[in-house]
C-alpha cells in the first residue's frame, strides 16, 4: 500500500478527531455558560424573594408588636454565594415565610389589610419565578451532567476538568405547590 | 327560521348547483361531439363549473346565512355570554401575522368570527385559511400555479391572566410551516428544551427568554397540553403573546358549515355545532384558564 495513503488516512483520521474535539468541547463551554445564566436567573429571583419577605416582615411586625415568640431567622444574602449556600438561605425564607403565614392566622386585621394582600400575591409570582429558574436550571444541570458522564463526551470532560455538579433542590413547600400548580 | 324555511333554501341552492353541473355535462357533450378536441371537453368542464358557481352561489350564501344564524347562533348563546358571531367576518390577518408563529403566505381568509366570554374569560375565535400561491414552468414554457395549504383549521385566542413578560411559541411537530428564523425580526427567539423529555419530543419551545418559557409552561401545564394533543384532531399551536394565548388547530376542517346536497337533520346538526364549539370550551376547562391563579395582578 502506498505509504502517501497512510499519511492521508491518518490525517483525516486526525482532523476529525480534532473537530470533534472542539465541537463536543464547544458543547461543554455552552452549557456552562447556560449553567450560569440559569444561576443569575435563580439569584434574581431569591433576591427579589428576600425584598418581599422583608417587607412581609416588616408589616408583620407592625400588627404583632407585643409577640415576644416570634423570631425571624436572619437572611443575608451575599454575591457569589454556593450553590448550597442559596439552599440554605432558600430554606430559612422558606421558614420566615411560614412563620408570617401562621402569625397572620392570629391576626385577621392583618391577614385582611390590602397591603398584606399585595404582598402575599407578590411573594406567590415570586416563587414561580423561582421555580421557573430553578427547573430551567437542573434541566440545564441535566444536559451537563450527561455530557460529562456519557462517552465520548466524557473523556473531552475529563481533559478540562469538568464533572457533575448538583442540582439545586425544591424546598418541601415548592414541591407540593408543584402539584397544584398551573 | 324554522326548519320547512331552511330547507326551502337548502333545496334552492342544491337545484341551481346541479343545474350548473347538468349545464356542464351538456357542453362537454356538446364540444365533445361537434369539435372532437380534447381541448374543448377540458374547455366545456371548466365552463361548466364556473356557470354553477355562478348560478347556485347566491342561494348558496343565502343558506349558509340563515343556517349559522340559526342554529349555531342559538347554540353559541348557550354557551358564551357578551357574543358576537359574524358568520362571514374573521380574524384579522395581523392578529396572526403578529404572533410570527409560521409563514403568512399569499391568499388569507377567514369566517366564522366569535367573540365573548365563557367563564368569565375572553375568547375570540375564528376559521382560517392561508395559502401560498407556487408557480411552475415545464419544459413547453407552460405556467402552472398551485396552491399550498399553510394553515387551515381554527384560531382562537383566550385571556391568559398568568402575567408574563416575553413570547412563547409552542408548536407540534407534525406542522412544518413554523416560521423559526430571527431574520429580520425584532424579536429573537431561542429555542428551549423543556426538563419534560415527552414533551420536548412532541412539542417545539421557542421564547424570548427561556427562564420565562418555564415560568408559563409548568410541568402540569405541559401535562395538560400533552393531553390535548392526544384528544384532539390535528396539529396544536400555543402562542403566549402580550398576556394572551393563541391557539390554532390545523386540522384541514372548515367548522359550522352544512352542505347543500344534505337534508337538514335538526338533532345531528345541533351535535355538529355543539362538538365544534366544545373544542374552544375544552381549551378554557382543560388548561383551567378561568383558574383564580391566572387572575394574579402582581
Amino acid at each position: 500500500m502506498n505509504p502517501l495513503y497512510i499519511i492521508i488516512a491518518v490525517l483525516v483520521v486526525v482532523l476529525i478527531f480534532v473537530i470533534w474535539y472542539i465541537s463536543t468541547s464547544n458543547k461543554l463551554n455552552r452549557s456552562v455558560i447556560k449553567i450560569d445564566e440559569a444561576l443569575s436567573g435563580i439569584d434574581i429571583a431569591l433576591t427579589k424573594r428576600y425584598d418581599v419577605l422583608t417587607k412581609m416582615i416588616e408589616v408583620v411586625k407592625g400588627y404583632a408588636k407585643h409577640e415576644k415568640e416570634v423570631l425571624f431567622e436572619v437572611v443575608k444574602l451575599r454575591s457569589n454565594m454556593s450553590l448550597k449556600e442559596k439552599n440554605e438561605v432558600n430554606n430559612i425564607m422558606d421558614e420566615n415565610y411560614r412563620k408570617i403565614n401562621l402569625l397572620a392566622e392570629n391576626y385577621p386585621e392583618l391577614k385582611a389589610s390590602e397591603n398584606f394582600k399585595t404582598l402575599q400575591q407578590a411573594i406567590a409570582d415570586v416563587e414561580e419565578h423561582l421555580q421557573a429558574a430553578r427547573r430551567f436550571y437542573n434541566s440545564n444541570i441535566s444536559l451537563y451532567n450527561q455530557l460529562v458522564v456519557t462517552f465520548p463526551s466524557s473523556f473531552v470532560a475529563k481533559k478540562k476538568g469538568m464533572s457533575q455538579r448538583d442540582f439545586f433542590e425544591a424546598s418541601e413547600e415548592e414541591k407540593q405547590n408543584v402539584k397544584i400548580d398551573l | 327560521m324554522s326548519v320547512e324555511e331552511l330547507e326551502v333554501l337548502r333545496k334552492k341552492a342544491r337545484n341551481r348547483s346541479l343545474l350548473g353541473i347538468f349545464i356542464g355535462i351538456v357542453l362537454t357533450v356538446f364540444f365533445w361531439i361537434i369539435l372532437e378536441s380534447p381541448f374543448f371537453i377540458f374547455f366545456g368542464i371548466v365552463l361548466g363549473i364556473i356557470i354553477s358557481v355562478i348560478i347556485s352561489s347566491k342561494p348558496k350564501r343565502e343558506f349558509t346565512l340563515a343556517f349559522k344564524n340559526t342554529y349555531v347562533l342559538k347554540s353559541l348563546k348557550g354557551v358564551f355570554t357578551d357574543l358576537v358571531y359574524e358568520p362571514e367576518k374573521g380574524l384579522d390577518r395581523s392578529v396572526i401575522a403578529d404572533t410570527q408563529m409560521m409563514y403568512m403566505g399569499d391568499i388569507y381568509s377567514s369566517n366564522d368570527y366569535i367573540e365573548g366570554k365563557y367563564k368569565d374569560i375572553n375568547v375570540v375565535q375564528a376559521d382560517v385559511h392561508i395559502e401560498e400561491e407556487h408557480e411552475s414552468t415545464d419544459s413547453d414554457g407552460d405556467t402552472t400555479t398551485t396552491y399550498v395549504t399553510i394553515f387551515m383549521g381554527r384560531w382562537m385566542v383566550f385571556d391568559f391572566n398568568k402575567p408574563f413578560k416575553a413570547n412563547i411559541q409552542v408548536s407540534q411537530k407534525e406542522f412544518s410551516n413554523n416560521k423559526v428564523s430571527n431574520w429580520g425580526s425584532s424579536i429573537k427567539y431561542k429555542k428551549v428544551a423543556m426538563e419534560d423529555q415527552d414533551f420536548n419530543n412532541k412539542f417545539r419551545v421557542y421564547a424570548q427568554d427561556e427562564i420565562e418559557a418555564f415560568y408559563v409552561l409548568t410541568p402540569s401545564l405541559m401535562e395538560r397540553i400533552k393531553k390535548l394533543s392526544s384528544t384532539i384532531k390535528g396539529s396544536l399551536l400555543f402562542c403566549f403573546v402580550d398576556n394572551k394565548l393563541h391557539i390554532g388547530i390545523y386540522n384541514n376542517e372548515d367548522s359550522f358549515e352544512h352542505g347543500i346536497f344534505t337534508k337538514i337533520n335538526e338533532e345531528k346538526i345541533m351535535n355538529e355545532i355543539s362538538t365544534d364549539i366544545k373544542l374552544i370550551t375544552n381549551f378554557v376547562d382543560e388548561l383551567s384558564l378561568d383558574n383564580d391563579l391566572f387572575r394574579r395582578k402582581v
